[in-house]
């Protein structure tokens, strides 16, 4: 099984490697230069960065085509979610009530993703910026008290984006729920 | 800008499967290639990192390595005197620098989280390429790990042994090659290598000293008598929380001028609702702090008063910042003089308590310590010569970072 993890500079990519690996998953860490053609994997996982994906997506290189035309299931963390909900047609803005922090994501709608964690659970999210769904084909499959987007899943490929972190300690069932992706790409 | 040890072609950047056996070996192997017929120096602070690589380099280079220890002024009480001697009980051929004036002359005035790093930074591989050249090294070897350089590259804050991946040229910089053999790893998986070489315990399970040791904890400018303040509340805190089990990752005291100003009305509104009774103030002065992966250089908020389980208090942060995103941190009074204005008193020291849960240190929860622990230590910290006020941090990583600067 390999999910490489696309480095888009952000303080935990490294951790979602290791979490991957802890998983028994070969993953590595990629640029997001890399091309479709290059990609012998059997999912992606795209970690958290330092920008918006509002002021251009030149720092996303081919990211856009792979989301469009790659084959294998998908997890965008954190930023990566962003540019999911911005390329799936809704909008990414400037939250009104950032989140640092401890937070409580309560899931809307089940789905295999969330398998075994509970309909609430405590997960960690360090965001400015946040999806508004707007028209965008994807469902919301999770919400916060601040952020309405906490999840969202493409109307009809494995393509998932998750806000908060689950790649670190302080969200206990991060490890379950990127489990349940590595499942997928099974 | 990253170094690639990777299965996966020009775009990858790393990839390790950790064992530290497997690991040594390798990296001995690359010492000694990188190294060839020359002779390398290694800078240790005695920390986890800087000794294991120290051992490391050791077994790769033998009589090649001479190991440097610096006295910049910022290590705790008695603590060079503990070091080399644990340095030196490795087997390790060690030479202590004793070069205080260099930094405290270097700091001079500066308050500047960011400018007193790279002050640090500069004067520490200007003092460290000296003696290098003196002893015949061109090649320094170092024990950066994955989230210096990580923090750095983001922007959070400038390690003091983070060069390359700034792009600095180090030879033409300082006249040496630069060795990175601990680059990929992570603290525990550290520890796990260390653990293998036979580090003794003292040094691998020993809770983490950032470099510049406790200058980035006397938050503002560096002053002699404020340097004492903290080095005595250090000491203190140590004893106090290094007993409570699992003990905390990571323990310590920072220091501040007890210099407020007044929170804004909506600020007052949020802690009251968190906290009745309680009152909001800032100091006047900046911490550093990670907001959506991207450094900030924020406030600290100092609440008081009321009355609230610590669990709750863990809350308040997050209000406060929701109607102030200049705030990158708060903290909670456990006593103090009163009004903290400062006025005539001769006691102007706020010492701020720190005790975190972590894995990793990428992400960090305060420590939920007895609040009868707190109280009582806040009675000893009271008793120190200039200290006027002490509190206790209650914001996670994010907002805040474990370290003040």
């Amino acid at each position: 099984m390999r999910i490489p993890v696309v480095f888009l500079g952000g303080q935990y990519n490294h951790l979602i490697v290791r979490a991957l690996k802890e998983l028994g998953v070969e993953s590595w860490m990629i640029t997001p230069k890399v091309r479709l053609e290059e990609l012998q994997v059997d999912g992606l996982v795209m970690g958290g960065g330092p920008h918006s994906v509002n002021d251009g997506l030149e720092r996303f290189g081919n990211l856009p085509q792979i989301i469009e035309r790659g084959w294998f299931p998908i997890l965008g963390i954190c930023l990566s979610h962003q540019l999911l909900g911005l390329l799936l047609g809704g909008r990414v803005v400037k939250g009104r009530k950032p989140e640092y922090g401890r937070t409580i994501i309560r899931v809307i709608e089940a789905d295999e993703i969330f398998q075994g964690v509970g309909s609430e659970f405590v997960a960690w999210a360090s965001h400015n910026d946040e999806v508004r769904q707007e028209g965008g084909r994807f469902r919301v499959l999770a919400k916060s008290d601040y952020c309405d987007v906490e999840a969202l899943k493409h109307e009809s490929k494995q393509i998932y984006g998750v806000q908060f972190h689950v790649e670190v300690a302080e969200t206990p069932k991060g490890k379950e729920i990127l489990n349940n992706f590595v499942k997928m790409c099974r | 800008m990253l170094k690639s040890i990777s299965p996966g072609g020009a775009n990858s950047i790393t990839s390790i499967n950790f064992n530290p056996s497997a690991f040594v070996e390798e990296k001995v192997r690359q010492i000694r290639e990188y190294v060839g017929g020359s002779k390398a120096a290694i800078a240790t602070s005695g920390g986890v990192d800087s000794t294991t690589c120290a051992v490391l380099a050791h077994k790769a280079l033998g009589g090649r390595l001479i190991c440097f220890f610096m006295d910049t002024g910022f290590m705790r009480e008695g603590e060079v005197e503990e070091v080399s001697e644990v340095l030196r009980s490795l087997g390790l051929p060690l030479r202590v620098l004793y070069v205080r004036d260099r930094f405290m002359e270097a700091l001079r005035g500066k308050r500047d989280a960011e400018e007193k790093r790279i002050t640090f930074r500069e004067t520490f591989y200007r003092v460290l390429s000296e003696e290098a050249k003196r002893e015949g090294c061109d090649v320094l070897i170092q024990g950066t790990i994955a989230p210096d350089w990580i923090e750095t590259s983001g922007g959070i804050k400038t390690q003091h042994n983070v060069l390359e991946q700034l792009g600095l040229n180090t030879v033409e910089r300082y006249g040496f090659r630069l060795l990175e053999p601990l680059l990929e790893l992570y603290k525990d998986q550290v520890r796990e290598v260390a653990r293998y070489l036979g580090v003794r315990l003292e040094a691998s399970e020993r809770q983490p000293f950032p470099g510049p040791g406790l200058m980035v904890r006397c938050i503002g400018e560096v002053k002699e008598e404020k340097l004492k303040v903290l080095r005595a509340a250090t000491s203190v805190v140590e004893r106090a929380l290094g007993g409570l089990r699992p003990p905390p990752n990571q323990y310590f005291a920072a220091v501040v001028e007890d210099e407020r100003s007044d929170a804004s009305q909506a600020v007052e509104r949020a802690v009251w609702e968190a906290l009745p009774g309680g009152k909001v103030q800032y100091f006047n002065c900046r911490a550093t702090g990670v907001k959506g992966d991207n450094r900030a250089y924020g406030k600290i908020a100092v609440v008081s008063g009321g009355k609230a389980d610590i669990e709750e208090l863990f809350k308040i942060p997050e209000r406060i910042i929701h109607e102030d995103g200049d705030v990158v941190r708060a903290v909670y009074e456990l006593g103090g003089e009163g009004s903290g204005m400062g006025g005539g008193s001769v006691n102007r020291y706020a010492v701020l308590v720190r005790a975190v849960e972590t894995r990793d240190f990428m992400t960090a929860k305060p420590y939920h310590v007895p609040m009868e622990l707190l109280e009582r230590l806040c009675r000893d910290l009271l008793e120190i010569k200039g200290v006027s006020s002490v509190c206790y941090d209650i914001t996670s990583k994010p907002p805040a970072t474990v370290e003040y600067e």
